[in-house]
């Protein structure tokens, strides 16, 4: 929140009705040109393949372990209410760096300069000029440390208790939590300015489901043609002094106790967002009929354009912050 | 916002918030200067993408035009070399790391990277890349769009004061001096 920046006249207005076609929404990863953003997305279903070495990871865990972790994070994903995603797992593979012609996710993997900082996994994504995605990488740090505290070496853990970390005086981050969040990546998500959001760019060491905002994010890029919970959308203007506000964060907050995924196991209730368009305009979909507060904050933390590379996709210098919070 | 206080008061109990993105954990200034061999202010001249050896990856190189050296020696223009870009009708992304805009200032934390090209990469993925940027008062600030790299303290550190990873570039400067001196 950009507390003390100038107080400006901020005009937010929020047409709450809900509609029933779910409509273009907030943060796919992918290219803005005029008045259109093209996801990137799969256009048809990827299959992927797992080095499964842990020999030579910070890794408490079996090549089994690491490979039932992938499935599971991979189905979590796969079984998101009013979501058709696909992706099939097509064994194991020798690579030890990025391939070009297999999705392949690795734990031991060089050539992308990891080294021992806090990086801990990163996902490559290529895509052609059509927005489909041709090929992605998840790959994991085998020396992650943490840096930030003393230097301490990180290590994935697997939920095996026959297993310990290799590397004594290891910091210990769940595995499935960080394979989750990179499968948003995988198939075309980039990250989300909603805290408790698993492609919220910065997470707790735990967190290993999905909530509202991820499910919106991967219904509107696959969507379910006959989805179990009709979802609508809010549209509006974020404007400043009568012009469009770039880059504003707004999200739709329910008001109510109500629980319409309660027929999905683990997906938490959390606000739905989206980012403005250059003129200032929004549309958040996938959200489930409800009673919605509707905020517009500045993007400028805890994720700020960087983590998202929003005003870049839309070739504009930056998103617009000197505004102060406001909802309605 | 409520819901970002709680996050960055948890944030404070625990000291390093693991992040994904990219999945990194933010490193303070001082960590970023250890574990550098080289920190530079620069502008960005000129950029190009470049497949790797095998053909696999897409780097992105740019140029900078160096203003600033406060840690590590390096020549009147540097080269440093980035994941992702845009080459043969493919893009690669990774989410969190931003290539730089010819212009662009920044100030870098910069080591050398697996591939010996002469090139160096950013520390951390992209958290040693600080964009400098003139502030509403007119005096320049740096960020990289990670919250926590200003190793944040609960015990001295309102959380009314956070705001986002900005800091003032030269708060920046004498810490990294202050670190670079140890």
């Amino acid at each position: 929140m950009a507390i003390g920046s100038p107080l400006a006249l901020l005009a937010l207005w929020a047409t709450a009705f809900i509609l029933v076609v779910p409509a273009h929404s907030y943060l796919p990863m992918g290219t803005g040109s005029g008045a259109t953003f093209t996801d990137s997305t799969w256009a048809q279903p990827p299959a992927w393949v797992i080095n499964p070495t842990v020999s030579g990871a910070n890794i408490a865990g079996t090549p089994a372990d690491v490979t039932n972790i992938m499935q599971s994070s991979f189905a979590t994903w796969m079984g998101a209410p009013d979501t058709h995603v696909v992706a099939t797992f097509a064994g194991t593979s020798t690579a030890t760096g990025p391939q070009i012609n297999e999705n392949l996710v690795c734990f031991t993997c060089g050539g992308v300069d990891f080294s021992q900082d806090g990086t801990l996994a990163i996902t490559l994504i290529n895509f052609d000029g059509s927005g489909n995605i041709t090929n992605a990488n998840i790959l994991f740090n085998p020396n992650a440390s943490t840096g930030a505290v003393s230097g301490q070496p990180i290590c994935f853990t697997t939920g095996d208790t026959n297993s310990t970390c290799p590397t004594s005086g290891s910091v210990q981050e769940d595995l499935r939590t960080v394979a989750t969040h990179e499968i948003g990546h995988f198939f075309g998500l980039d990250h989300s300015a909603i805290v408790d959001a698993i492609m919220f760019p910065f997470a707790p060491p735990f967190l290993q489901t999905l909530s509202y905002d991820d499910v919106a994010a991967i219904s509107l890029l696959y969507p379910d043609p006959n989805p179990a919970v009709p979802t609508g959308s809010i549209s509006g203007k974020v404007t400043l002094n009568n012009t469009g506000v770039f880059g504003a964060h707004v999200f739709a907050d329910s008001t109510t106790a109500s629980s319409p995924f309660s027929g999905f196991a683990l997906i938490r209730k959390t606000p739905i967002s989206a980012l403005t368009f250059p003129d200032g305009s929004y549309l958040i979909t996938g959200l489930p009929p409800d009673t919605y507060v509707v905020t517009a904050e500045p993007l400028d933390g805890p994720v700020n354009d960087p983590n998202v590379s929003w005003a870049l996709e839309w070739g504009q210098p930056a998103v617009q912050t000197n505004f102060t919070t406001r909802w309605h | 916002m409520k819901k970002k206080t709680i996050y960055l008061t948890l944030c404070a109990l625990i000291a390093a918030c693991p992040s994904f993105a990219t999945t990194v954990i933010p490193l303070s200034v001082e960590n970023l200067t250890a574990i550098s061999s080289h920190v530079v202010e620069g502008r960005a001249i000129s950029s190009w993408t470049q497949w790797n050896a095998t053909h696999t990856v897409i780097f992105t190189y740019t140029k900078f035009q160096v203003q600033r050296t406060l840690k590590g020696e390096v020549a009147a223009t540097m080269i440093v070399r980035q994941l992702g870009g845009t080459l043969d009708g493919t893009t690669e992304k990774v989410a969190g790391v931003r290539q730089w805009k010819i212009g662009e200032q920044a100030l870098l934390f910069l080591r050398p990277g697996e591939i010996r090209d002469g090139s160096l990469v950013v520390t951390g993925l992209m958290q040693g890349n600080f964009l400098i940027y003139r502030g509403p008062t007119g005096e320049n600030l740096v960020s990289n769009g990670a919250p926590n790299v200003s190793a944040y303290k609960a015990s001295t550190a309102p959380i009314t004061t956070y705001s986002g990873s900005a800091m003032r570039l030269q708060e920046m400067e004498g810490r990294i001096q202050k670190a670079v001196q140890r």
